[in-house]
């Protein structure tokens, strides 16, 4: 039992002190909100993406996802260039989860 | 007037998705992400002497590529001149748009397309006044914009050629020229609601109608409309209303010009 216990408790930490992995990406041509939603809705068709937001003025697409979410430079270009704006560069960092 | 509001209601219910960020009476470069489709209800009003029409449409888009995207627009008329009235399905259009050029930067996206758009000769046939034009007709265009975060301006030019109905009569081909320009003056975050005014220059300039190859007099001739309107959006929802106001007028011969036109567009972006 108590061994059982243990592998709960265990689960439980590694899941609550799991980082999240935010990507900070340089767009150009967003200049509306309404036109921008097509990058939110094939961003979130992503598996392991958990929320999007969007910095029209400073041109940038913040996603943060589970850690094992890896987002390409190349396919980022194509994911973009088929939501109709231009890529241009991508940081990768960690949030981590205050919980 | 209720039947009205209640097929408006139907197809707004029935539908689920939107357009995109054009001028209301022009057009623009702006198409639909790549797999993304479009629903939209646009309801016309045009008002003249002894003449009033008042058309509901459904209007689907798909994007076919981050480019290129092609839809159907089914039109429902109520139509009124002098005392005789009728209603039913109009013409239907089919469209397409592709974007061949783009510039974005920080902010800012430019772009060109071209458009194509074929009226199908599919309305109701014995109504009076008519529902159709016994006739497909195609539009080609070529459409500029400028979309930044406080200002917009788009161009665009159209051209319409008219086929002929099994009686011989041809309406006037029509050239279409719109110049807008649009301003954001409260620059709102990503999920804020929006607004953007505009101010469209609508000019429509008309040939002569003809019949078995005779010009028919009192047709055809040049109009210029100006049209302050609205797009307001939320998110994946938006909503488009303009008023078109003739401004000048040089129609030939005698004719009984609008007084004025109206557009109401829901979209949605499901």
């Amino acid at each position: 039992m108590k061994q059982i216990i243990f592998a709960l408790l265990m689960a439980w930490s590694v899941t609550a002190l799991a980082d999240n992995i935010q990507y900070t990406m340089r767009v150009d041509g967003m200049a509306c909100p309404y036109c921008a939603y097509g990058i939110e809705k094939k961003l979130k068709a992503i598996e392991g993406v958990e929320s999007i937001d969007i910095d029209l003025d400073k041109g940038l697409v913040i996603v943060i996802g589970i850690e094992s979410l890896e987002l390409s430079e190349e396919k980022m270009t194509t994911l973009f260039q088929d939501a109709g704006f231009t890529f241009r560069s991508m940081k990768k960092g960690t949030v981590v989860d205050e919980d | 007037m209720r039947r009205v509001l209640i097929l408006t209601t139907l197809l707004i219910l029935m539908s689920n998705v939107g357009w995109a960020h054009d001028p209301i009476f022009g057009i623009g470069p702006h198409v639909l992400f790549k797999k993304g489709i479009e629903t939209a209800i646009e309801i016309d009003h045009s008002r003249a002497t002894e003449k009033q029409e008042f058309i509901p449409a459904l209007q689907l888009t798909y994007g076919i590529t981050g480019n290129w995207s092609a839809g159907i627009e089914i039109p429902y008329a109520f139509k009124e001149r002098y005392a005789a009235s009728s209603q039913g399905f109009t013409d239907i259009n089919i469209f397409t748009k592709y974007r061949f050029w783009r510039r974005d930067s920080l902010g800012l996206q430019e772009s060109a397309a071209v458009i194509l758009k074929i009226k199908t000769d599919s309305g109701s046939t014995t109504d009076t006044p008519a529902l159709r034009t016994g006739t497909t007709d195609g539009i080609v265009g070529l459409a500029y914009g400028y979309e930044g975060r406080t200002w917009y301006r788009w161009a665009s030019l159209r051209y319409r050629y008219n086929g002929t109905n099994d009686a011989g009569l041809q309406r006037g081909n029509k050239i279409l020229l719109d110049l807008v320009a649009g301003v954001r003056t409260n620059l709102t975050s990503y999920t804020e609601a929006d607004t953007v005014w505009l101010l469209e220059l609508n000019g429509e300039f008309s040939d002569t109608t003809n019949l078995n190859g005779y010009n028919i007099a009192n047709t055809g001739g040049r109009q210029w409309f100006l049209s302050p309107g609205i797009f307001w959006t939320k998110r994946n929802f938006a909503i488009k209303a303009a008023v078109q106001i003739p401004i000048a007028t040089s129609l030939n011969g005698n004719q009984n010009q609008d007084d004025y036109r109206a557009k109401l567009v829901f979209e949605w972006h499901p």
